[in-house]
């Protein structure tokens, strides 16, 4: 989970939203879901809406039980819904982007995104080939030309300070996850340098267990030395 | 039965069976006489949470005409360590890893909780998952950017160490060598000439050269499989770069002067995909994904001329002999698929674009592999960009949904044998014992070929009953039927699913009854819906409806209640009573009516319908309705005009749409703004009370069904009003049923 001291649960609701659809090419599109709603939909799928009624056999007209009346609608409590569902934070399907609002908070600061990858790659250079570092680092300039110039939205921004965190801890399953939540939601703005923070976060988990690795064994090798008493090393 | 349900309920959750009938008649005679056959809907990867794999290999009978897995139905000497199979009957010994099993120590295999269990293989190289995009550059330039963009996304989806492949196509068919090194090559053919497999992969460079005679090695074609291929790379690997490749993808060079279309070539694109995987990765799990902006319009394959003014054929064409190009691009698209299906792999198709794009004659690519159809509009809508992404859902264990080269076996105990499928499966052609002659879907065999396959893809199996009239109920009451699905686990795994069901015989005319009883009308609609919808395949439109209607009338015929001459007296038992209603809403289905559907849009509905489970596919057979109002809860009601009514909002589901209608009066309120003041908070909630509901079936269902939210007058309303029975016109008739 992630572990933002400040801004978590107004990033987490921003990562719960639905769109309406594109109704311009498609008819009746359906809304479009955010990632993290769509991820929460995961697992064994309940299909609440199933049950059907018998028409009557005997062939009777089904009478109308209401009539319309022409005032305004009765007032008091909705009867409660037999289908208990907690509707997202955030709006139904026929609403448009709902905007956060929560106290202004300083948007994340491009060098607190920037430095710390660029110190994550510097660690990789030993590790990985020269040509995927150069690679990365193309895409980095990208990210840092973009979010200079002003083209990247707030969430953008968010999420990625968020994934600097995750990254620094060593939460490589998070830093992950939010690195598909932003190719998911924002992929116009995101797929150019993306795949080198991708990357570059495989690259670092993969030195880390390969350091943990080597620590182990010389670990290892450091308490046989050390088990027979008295038993003195070659020089 | 209020015990029968539950019954049935539970073998499905456990299981993921549903049988027409639950008590089965002992002798073929009376088997024919209760008109809806013995069949089941099946769902090999059911999905069970609780269920944890075991980590070694299924024990087998030793009779090489049997080969059953051992089961909870099998008696065993647990002092002599045998156990007799209960299909065969002959005596096995258990292996010697089985010595130390008591009646207090049992094997989880015979356990009756495990009726259905997961073996996990241990042995064998796990071979990666591999996917091979096909995309059509003969897109508008918006949709073109959607269609890269959803590409570049699916590289964060898929798993890191799966191969990925890249073929582009328009008037020429482009094959991407993916390299990490600097310039990128591709391979181009004409799209107007189709090549054998042997042709396509000597051009690519994939056959190895002639070994010299003293050698005398065995001729390898395929590479080991840990091996890539130059255009089939780890996502790991290559990601940056085909993150940029198809960045850079423009739309197809060639000119399209006015008053004609592009010039697609699909079916070289696809043959040369097929031979691709053929001649590097065999036998091994992989989807070819073609995604598609138009018909195809060169070369093998193509479904219409280039001239717009030729439109592509219609139903009314297809009747009247008049669809030029139909009979010779099915049967190449056939020849592919059958191909794919052979080496494993399967086909998906994504056609997004506003005029029909063939998938009327590519329908087998996708239905006999096992691979997804997907209908959109446009490759920049919602619903292709989210149906795109469920693709690629993890499960509760965090492995995707899908799964590769299944095998399903099925054997009976003797008074059954096997008639067919009928579903997303090829035959494999195995005879024995189980296999009846007369057939139904696809039959004579008793093993199927799934290539492509998810946790609800559910076939239809139909049996046939042996036993001679008169002759005895066989010894023990019940009759077995063993389900053993051999896959490949989207881990890359390979495992083994056993299901070991039984029911009991019964003889029809002393306990009729207690078969009646037992009767899932639900199930029995579905497996009678799959074979119309088979049936549709072949036969004219007319007939099948004729068909259908004739065993509706004989069932009813033996088992209502009525006396003669007197109508108003027919009266159906609760296990039957939701039955007529199924046929009556089938009959008018676009399953079965083409009318107002193109021939696309009739293959896209039929190729979801045949291996949906059971709760969705009764959806597409009766839609859900559900009625909100302020006098209680929201609850189903019939599918009849009456139900719709000023004060109520009606949600209805088709599967394909999702539709939230509001009454004359609601709509009024709604106008009138009245969800806004305060005092009326109750009715914002009885507006968004469906919102939530439909929302929760949008952010799961595959694919994702288009949202249409209308009201009262409105012109969306169609949707709804040619669904509902029409029980009152403004000729007032009410007799329900008339149609």
């Amino acid at each position: 989970m992630t572990r933002c001291p400040a801004g978590q649960a107004e990033v987490e609701m921003a990562e719960l939203y639905v769109k309406p659809g594109n109704k311009e090419r498609g008819w009746n599109d359906p809304p479009q879901f955010s990632y993290g709603l769509q991820t929460q939909a995961g697992g064994p799928r309940r299909t609440l809406l199933t049950k059907r009624v018998a028409a009557p056999q005997d062939g009777s007209p089904r009478v109308p039980a209401s009539e319309t009346s022409p005032g305004p609608p009765p007032m008091g409590p909705l009867p409660p819904s037999s289908n208990p569902t907690s509707p997202p934070v955030g709006s139904g399907p026929a609403s448009g982007v709902e905007p956060t609002s929560f106290p202004v908070e300083s948007e994340p600061l491009m060098e607190d995104v920037l430095r710390p990858l660029e110190q994550a790659l510097e660690d990789c250079r030993g590790h990985t080939k020269k040509q995927v570092c150069d690679d990365i680092s193309r895409r980095l300039a990208l990210l840092q030309e973009r979010w200079a110039g002003g083209k990247l939205s707030i969430p953008v921004k968010k999420r990625m300070a968020l994934l600097v965190q995750e990254l620094s801890t060593h939460q490589w399953d998070a830093a992950d996850d939010i690195h598909r939540s932003l190719m998911v939601d924002h992929v116009t703005e995101v797929s150019q340098w993306m795949v080198g923070v991708k990357r570059l976060i495989a690259e670092k988990r993969s030195l880390f267990s390969e350091e943990a690795a080597d620590e182990e064994k010389s670990a290892a090798t450091a308490e046989e030395n050390q088990t027979i008493p008295g038993f003195q090393q070659a020089p | 039965m209020a015990t029968y349900l539950e019954f049935i309920q539970q073998n499905e959750e456990r299981d993921g069976v549903r049988f027409s009938w639950n008590v089965w008649p002992s002798s073929r005679l009376e088997a024919t006489r209760m008109v809806v056959p013995l069949a089941c809907l099946f769902t090999p990867l059911k999905e069970r949470p609780d269920l944890p794999p075991v980590q070694y290999e299924p024990v087998l009978c030793s009779r090489p005409t049997c080969k059953a897995v051992l089961n909870p139905l099998c008696q065993v000497d647990y002092r002599a360590k045998l156990w007799a199979c209960n299909f065969c009957f002959q005596r096995n010994q258990f292996p010697p890893a089985y010595g130390g099993i008591s009646e207090v120590n049992q094997p989880a295999e015979l356990m009756p909780q495990f009726s259905t269990i997961e073996y996990m293989i241990q042995r064998g190289a796990q071979s990666p998952l591999i996917f091979l995009y096909v995309v059509d550059t003969c897109l508008e330039e918006d949709d073109l950017q959607a269609l890269k963009e959803s590409l570049q996304m699916s590289l964060s989806l898929l798993p890191p160490d799966a191969l990925v492949g890249l073929i582009t196509f328009g008037r020429m068919v482009q094959v991407h060598e993916l390299s990490c090194e600097g310039i990128s090559k591709s391979y181009v053919f004409r799209g107007t000439k189709d090549l054998t497999a042997k042709q396509i992969q000597d051009m690519l460079g994939l056959t190895k050269p002639a070994m010299p005679m003293q050698q005398a090695r065995p001729a390898q074609p395929q590479e080991h499989p840990f091996v890539s291929s130059r255009f089939l790379q780890p996502v790991h690997k290559i990601d940056m770069n085909l993150t940029d490749l198809l960045g850079e993808l423009q739309r197809d060079p060639w000119p399209v002067t006015q008053g004609k279309r592009p010039l697609r070539s699909t079916g070289v694109a696809l043959s040369i995909a097929v031979g691709l995987l053929e001649g590097t990765f065999p036998n091994t799990g992989a989807r070819i994904m073609l995604f598609t902006g138009g018909p195809p319009t060169q070369g093998p394959g193509m479904v219409v001329g280039d001239e717009l003014k030729i439109p592509i054929r219609s139903w009314h064409d297809i009747e009247k002999d008049n669809a030029r190009f139909m009979k010779k691009a099915t049967k190449h698209y056939e020849m592919l698929a059958n191909r794919t299906a052979a080496n494993g792999h399967c086909i998906d198709i994504y056609a997004c674009a506003l005029d029909q794009t063939g998938l009327l004659e590519m329908k087998c690519c996708a239905n006999l592999t096992g691979g997804y159809m997907v209908m959109g509009d446009s490759f920049n809508t919602s619903l292709f960009k989210q149906t795109f992404q469920r693709i690629f859902t993890k499960d509760f264990n965090g492995d995707f949904r899908m799964a590769f080269g299944a095998t399903l076996d099925v054997k009976t105990s003797r008074e059954l044998k096997i008639a067919g499928a009928i579903g997303p499966c090829v035959s494999l052609n195995v005879k024995g014992p189980c296999v009846s002659e007369n057939e139904l879907g696809v039959g004579g065999t008793s093993q199927w070929k799934i290539c492509g396959l998810d946790l609800t893809s559910t076939l239809g199996i139909y049996f046939e009953v042996v036993n001679q009239h008169n002759a005895p109920i066989p010894q023990g009451g019940r009759g077995a039927i063993q389900f053993v699905t051999h896959y490949q686990h989207s881990s890359t795994q390979r495992r083994i699913r056993v299901t070991t069901i039984a029911r009991n015989w019964a003889d029809a005319q002393t306990q009729l009854r207690h078969i009646e009883a037992a009767f899932d009308q639900e199930a029995a609609a579905v497996l009678m819906a799959r074979l119309g919808v088979f049936r549709a395949e072949s036969e004219e439109g007319p007939d099948v409806l004729r068909w259908l209607d004739r065993q509706l009338i004989r069932l009813c015929q033996k088992f209502g209640q009525y006396n003669k001459e007197d109508p108003a007296s027919f009266r159906l038992s609760d296990s039957f009573s939701l039955y007529p209603q199924f046929m009556f809403h089938l009959r008018r289905s676009p399953f079965l009516q083409v009318f107002n559907n193109s021939p696309d849009e009739s293959s896209y509905y039929r190729h979801h319908f045949a291996r949906q489970d059971l709760t969705q596919s009764l959806i597409m057979i009766q839609p859900i309705l559900y009625s909100y109002s302020f006098h209680g809860p929201p609850e189903p009601v019939l599918l009849d005009s009456s139900s719709i009514l000023a004060d109520k909002i009606l949600l209805m589901d088709t599967f394909f749409q999702i539709v939230i209608y509001l009454g004359e009066t609601i709509a009024q309120w709604r106008k009138a703004g009245y969800q806004d003041m305060p005092e009326y908070e109750n009715f914002k909630h009885l507006l968004q009370a469906p919102l939530d509901d439909a929302q929760e079936i949008l952010q799961a269902r595959f694919p994702m069904p288009r949202y249409i939210n209308t009201e009262h007058g409105g012109s969306q309303a169609r949707f709804l009003l040619s669904k509902v029975n029409p029980s009152q016109t403004h000729n007032n008739l009410y007799a329900w049923g008339q149609c």
